[in-house]
C-alpha cells in the first residue's frame, strides 16, 4: 500500500511540475517535445509490458500505434462524435483487434510469435497504403481533425494539447506501472523467467498472456491517440517497421528491466533525432552509427545500467 | 477482381508463358535472398534483418562496375563477391559479438546496418532512382514460346538461378562442407566439440548468404531500378519465404519462391489489388497450421 | 493421501520406457524409486505428474483416477514435484519466487486488485523458506544461489502449492556430501512436518537407505522388486541388476 501512495504522490508530482511548467517559462519548443514524447513514451512503455515484463517479444507492436491514429482520426472525420467519446470507442476497437491477433499469436513460440506479430503489423501497413479512399494512402489522412473542444477546452491551441497530453502520460505510465506491480504483473515475470515452471504451479499460461497482450495493445493506442492529435491526421508511417524499430531502441536504450525505462529512452531518442536532423540531411546514419555504440558498448539500458542491482535488504520493487 | 481476365489467360498459352516468365524471375531472385536467410537462420540462429541491405548494395555495386567497365559479368561476380567479404566482416564485427544474448540487440544492431547503408548508399550514389539498363549481351529479340514474350535477360536468369538452386542443394547435401553445415544447423555444439572451427564456419555461412544475396541484386539491377529503399521491400518478401518454406530448408524456400513470383505473376492479371496482402495471409495461415513452415525443422 | 499406480506402461517408438508397472505408495510413506540410468525413473515421474501420457495403466490418488489429466489438474489434486534441473525464477529473489507461488496458488495469480504481494503471500513463503533452511538467502536473487540452495528453492516451490504427494527427482543430485547431507535433512524433516506421501528418485544409495522406509527398483522400465532396504538390498535379482556395486553417485 504504501508503495502506491509513494509512486502515486511521484506521479501526482510530476503532473503538477508538467502542467505548472509553462506558467513559469513559455517554451513552445518545450510543449512540442513533451507532445511528441508522450506519444512515443506511452507506446514504448507499452510495449515493453510484453517485451520486458512477459518475455513476449513482439515486432509488430506498431500495429496498434497506428490502429489508434488511424480509427481515432477517422472516427473524428466521419462521425460527430465528441473527442472523449471518439478515444474511448478507439481504445476498445483497438482492444478488439488485440484480442483477435492475440488469439492467433499468442500460442507461438518466441521467434515465430516475432514474425507473425510483425507480418500482421506489415499487413495492415499495406492495408493502409492500398485504401487509398479511406485512408488517403501514403499521403496519410488529410483533412485535419475537427472539433477538438473538450469541455470548453479548445486543445487545438498547443498549450491546450500540452496539458491533455501531459494528463494522459503521467495517467497511462501510472495505469501501466500498478499492471506492472499487482500479482497479475508478477504472473507475467513469472511466465518470462520459466514458463513451464509457471504452468506447473497451476498457470494457465494462455489467459495472463492473452491479456497483457490486449492491455499492451490499448496502451499504443492510445499513444496513436496523441500522436494524431499532434499531426492533425494520421501518416502510415505510423504503422511502418521502422516505427517499431524506433520503439524497440527507445526501449532497449532507457532499459527493459526499469519501468521507466522506455520513458528515458524515449526522451533521449528524440532529443538525439532532433538534434540529428538539425546537423545532418543524413541522420539515419547518425543514428545507426548511435545504435551500433549503444548495442556494442553500452549494452544495457541507461536506467539499468544506473539502476542499483537487486539483492539489497528490501523486497526488488520494479 | 477480375477473374475473367484471369481465366482468359490460363486458356491462352502465350499469357501463361509471359506471365508464368515474369512471376519466375520474381520469385527466383526472391529465392536467391531466401537461400541465403534461411541458411544464416538455419545455421546460426540469427535473424539477419541487414539482409536486404546485402541485396541493395550488390545491386549499386553491379551497377556502377558495369558503368565503369561495361561488362555485365564482372559486374554480377563484383557484386557477389563484395557481398560475400561483406557477409564475412558484417559477421565477424558486428554479430559475433550478440551471439546468444537477447535476439533484440542482434534486431537492433541490423536495424543499425540498414539505417547506416541506407543513408551511405544515399551519399554515394544519390537518393534518385537509377536505372542499369539492359546489358548488351540481352538486347536481343524476345524468345518467344507458345507465342509468349520472354526476354532473353529473363530465361537467362531463370537457367542462372536453377542452376544455383541446384548447386547449392547437392552442396549441402553432398560436400563435406555442406554436410558440416547442415550438422551445425542441428547442433552448434557438437559440431565444435567435434574439432571443426565453428568461427569460421559461422563467417562462411555469413560470407555465403551475404554473396547470394549480392548476386540477386546484381541480378535485379537490369530489370529494377535502384533506390535506397529497395532492401526493406525485398527484406520482408524473403522472410515471409522462408517462413513459409522453412527456416533453414533450401528447398522449402525454392517451392514457396516459385509459388510466390507465379502468384504474383498471375495475380497481377486476376487480383492486383491485394496479392500482397494474400502473400501476408497465407505465412499467417501456414504459421499456425505448421509453425516449423511447410518444410523447416521444429526449432527448440 | 496415497498414490497407486497400476499396470502402467509407456512407449517410445518401439521401446518401452516403462512396462507394466504397479506400485502403491502408502499416505504418509517415505519411498525411494531407484534403479540404473535409463531405467524410466524420470518418466515414470513424468507419468504420474502428468507431463506425459500413458499409453496403457493406471494413476489413483486416493482411490480417485488421474490418469490422463493436464499438469495443472494434477497439480489442483495435491501432487507436487520438484525437477532433476531445479526450476525456478532466475531473476527474481528467493522470497519473491515463494510470493509468488503462494500467489498462484490462492488463485490471485490474475489479480489486479493490489500491489504484489498479496496480504499474506509473504508470511506464508516465509514459513517455507524456513522449513527449507532458505531463510538466510531470502533476499537473494534465485539465478545467484548455489547449486544446493536452488535445489532446496525448486522442493520449495513445489510445497508452496501445498501438496499431499510430493515426488522428488534426483534431489541431491549433483551435490558434495555436505550439501547432500543437508538437503536430505530437510527433506526427511519437510516429511514430518507435512505428513506428506513423499516419493524420490536417487542414486545415492547411502541416502535410500538411511532415509526410505520403502524403496522400488526399476530396470529397464520394469519393477523389478519392492520392499523394505535391507529386503531390497538381499534380493538376488536387484544385485545382479547393479552387478554388485553401487550405482556410481553423480
Amino acid at each position: 500500500m504504501k508503495e502506491f501512495l509513494r509512486e502515486g504522490g511521484v506521479a501526482l508530482a510530476a503532473l503538477v511540475l508538467l502542467l505548472g511548467a509553462p506558467l513559469v517559462f513559455s517554451s513552445p519548443a518545450f510543449e512540442d517535445f513533451i507532445i511528441r514524447l508522450s506519444a512515443l513514451a506511452l507506446f514504448a512503455t507499452s510495449l515493453n509490458l510484453l517485451i520486458g515484463g512477459s518475455g513476449m517479444i513482439s515486432f509488430g507492436h506498431g500495429l496498434f500505434y497506428g490502429f489508434g491514429a488511424y480509427a481515432f482520426a477517422l472516427l473524428m472525420q466521419r462521425t460527430t462524435l465528441s473527442l472523449v467519446s471518439a478515444l474511448i470507442l478507439t481504445l476498445v476497437l483497438a482492444a478488439l483487434v488485440a484480442l483477435l491477433v492475440g488469439v492467433v499469436c499468442i500460442r507461438l513460440k518466441t521467434i515465430y510469435f516475432a514474425f507473425v506479430t510483425l507480418a500482421i503489423q506489415m499487413l495492415f501497413y499495406s492495408v493502409i497504403i492500398s485504401w487509398v479512399r479511406l485512408t488517403g494512402g501514403d499521403q496519410g489522412l488529410q483533412g485535419g481533425i475537427p472539433r477538438r473542444v473538450i469541455a470548453d477546452i479548445d486543445i487545438n491551441q498547443q498549450s491546450h494539447l500540452y496539458q491533455f497530453c501531459a494528463v494522459l502520460l503521467v495517467a497511462g505510465l501510472f495505469a501501466m506501472r500498478h499492471i506492472t506491480a499487482s500479482p497479475f504483473g508478477m504472473t507475467l515475470r513469472m511466465i518470462r523467467d520459466n514458463e513451464a515452471r509457471a504452468a506447473f504451479l497451476g498457470i494457465p499460461l494462455w489467459r495472463p498472456k492473452l491479456a497483457i497482450f490486449v492491455l499492451a495493445g490499448v496502451f499504443a493506442a492510445l499513444g496513436g491517440i496523441l500522436a494524431s492529435l499532434f499531426v492533425s491526421g494520421a501518416y502510415p508511417e505510423f504503422a511502418d517497421w521502422p516505427f517499431s524499430g524506433q520503439a524497440i531502441f527507445a526501449v532497449m536504450l532507457g532499459g527493459i528491466e526499469s519501468f521507466l525505462g522506455p520513458l528515458a529512452g524515449s526522451a533521449i531518442l528524440l532529443a538525439l533525432n532532433d538534434i540529428f536532423t538539425r546537423l545532418t540531411e543524413y541522420h539515419g546514419l547518425v543514428q545507426g552509427v548511435v545504435i551500433l555504440l549503444f548495442a556494442l558498448g553500452l549494452r544495457r539500458g541507461v536506467l539499468d545500467f544506473l539502476r542499483v542491482l537487486p539483492g539489497r535488504g528490501e523486497v526488488a520493487s520494479r | 477482381m477480375d477473374l475473367e481476365a484471369l481465366v482468359a489467360c490460363f486458356a491462352s498459352p502465350a499469357c501463361v508463358v509471359t506471365q508464368a516468365s515474369s512471376g519466375l524471375i520474381v520469385g527466383l531472385l526472391l529465392f536467391l535472398v531466401a537461400a541465403g536467410l534461411t541458411l544464416i537462420f538455419g545455421v546460426l540462429k540469427i535473424v539477419n534483418f541487414a539482409h536486404g541491405t546485402f541485396y541493395m548494395l550488390g545491386a549499386y555495386i553491379a551497377y556502377s562496375v558495369f558503368q565503369a567497365t561495361n561488362s555485365y559479368g564482372l559486374a554480377v561476380l563484383a557484386a557477389a563477391a563484395a557481398m560475400a567479404i561483406f557477409g564475412v566482416a558484417f559477421e565477424r564485427f558486428l554479430i559475433a559479438r550478440v551471439y546468444g544474448g537477447n535476439v533484440l540487440m542482434q534486431l537492433l544492431i541490423c536495424y543499425a546496418v540498414v539505417l547506416i547503408f541506407d543513408d551511405l548508399v544515399k551519399l554515394v550514389w544519390g537518393a534518385d532512382f537509377h536505372a542499369m539498363g539492359m546489358p548488351e549481351a540481352f538486347q536481343r529479340a524476345p524468345i518467344f514460346i507458345a507465342g509468349g514474350v520472354v526476354p532473353p535477360f529473363y530465361a537467362g536468369l531463370i537457367v542462372l538461378s536453377l542452376c544455383l538452386a541446384a548447386l547449392l542443394g547437392l552442396g549441402l547435401g553432398f560436400t563435406r562442407m555442406g554436410k558440416i553445415i547442415t550438422a551445425a544447423a542441428y547442433n552448434p555444439q557438437m559440431v565444435a566439440a567435434l574439432g571443426i572451427n565453428t568461427t569460421a564456419l559461422f563467417a562462411l555461412v555469413f560470407g555465403l548468404g551475404g554473396g547470394l544475396a549480392g548476386l540477386a541484386g546484381a541480378l535485379a539491377a537490369p530489370v529494377r531500378s535502384l533506390s535506397p529503399g529497395m532492401g526493406f521491400s525485398i527484406l520482408i518478401e524473403s522472410f515471409i519465404i522462408t517462413v513459409i518454406g522453412g527456416m533453414g530448408s533450401i528447398a522449402g524456400a525454392l517451392l514457396t519462391a516459385i509459388g510466390f513470383g507465379l502468384l504474383r505473376g498471375f495475380g497481377t492479371i486476376g487480383f492486383p489489388l491485394f496479392t500482397d496482402e494474400l502473400i501476408y495471409a497465407a505465412m499467417i495461415v501456414v504459421l499456425l497450421i505448421r509453425p516449423s513452415g511447410l518444410f523447416g525443422r521444429e526449432i527448440v | 493421501m496415497n498414490l497407486e499406480v497400476r499396470h502402467l506402461t509407456k512407449r517410445f517408438g518401439g521401446v518401452a520406457a516403462i512396462d507394466d508397472v504397479s506400485l502403491e505408495f502408502p499416505s504418509g510413506s517415505l519411498s525411494a524409486v531407484i534403479g540404473p540410468n535409463g531405467a524410466g525413473k524420470s518418466t515414470f515421474f513424468n507419468l504420474i505428474s502428468g507431463a506425459l501420457t500413458p499409453d496403457g495403466g493406471h494413476i489413483l490418488v486416493d482411490g480417485e483416477e488421474i490418469t490422463g489429466r493436464s499438469q495443472a489438474a494434477i497439480v489442483h489434486r495435491g501432487l507436487g514435484r520438484a525437477f532433476q534441473v531445479a526450476q525456478f525464477f532466475p531473476t527474481m529473489t528467493v522470497r519473491e519466487n515463494l510470493m509468488a507461488a503462494v500467489a498462484a496458488h490462492r488463485g490471485q495469480w490474475g489479480s489486479l486488485a493490489r500491489r504484489f504481494p498479496p496480504p499474506g503471500a509473504q508470511a506464508r513463503a516465509e514459513e517455507i523458506a524456513a522449513m527449507l533452511g532458505l531463510a538466510a538467502v531470502a533476499d537473494r536473487v534465485a539465478a545467484t544461489l548455489s547449486h544446493g540452495d536452488q535445489k532446496l528453492l525448486d522442493i520449495a516451490l513445489a510445497l508452496a502449492l501445498e501438496p499431499k504427494i510430493l515426488l522428488l527427482d534426483e534431489p541431491t543430485a549433483g551435490m558434495g556430501p555436505e550439501e547432500r547431507a543437508r538437503m536430505i535433512d530437510r527433506v526427511q524433516h519437510v516429511w514430518a512436518e507435512q505428513k506428506l506421501t513423499l516419493i524420490f528418485i536417487e542414486h545415492d544409495m547411502d541416502i535410500v537407505f538411511r532415509i526410505a522406509e520403502r524403496v522400488a527398483v526399476l530396470c529397464y522400465g520394469r519393477l523389478l522388486a519392492v520392499g523394505t532396504p535391507d529386503a531390497i538390498r538381499a534380493d538376488p535379482a536387484v544385485i545382479a541388476a547393479y552387478l554388485g556395486t553401487e550405482a556410481p553417485t553423480p
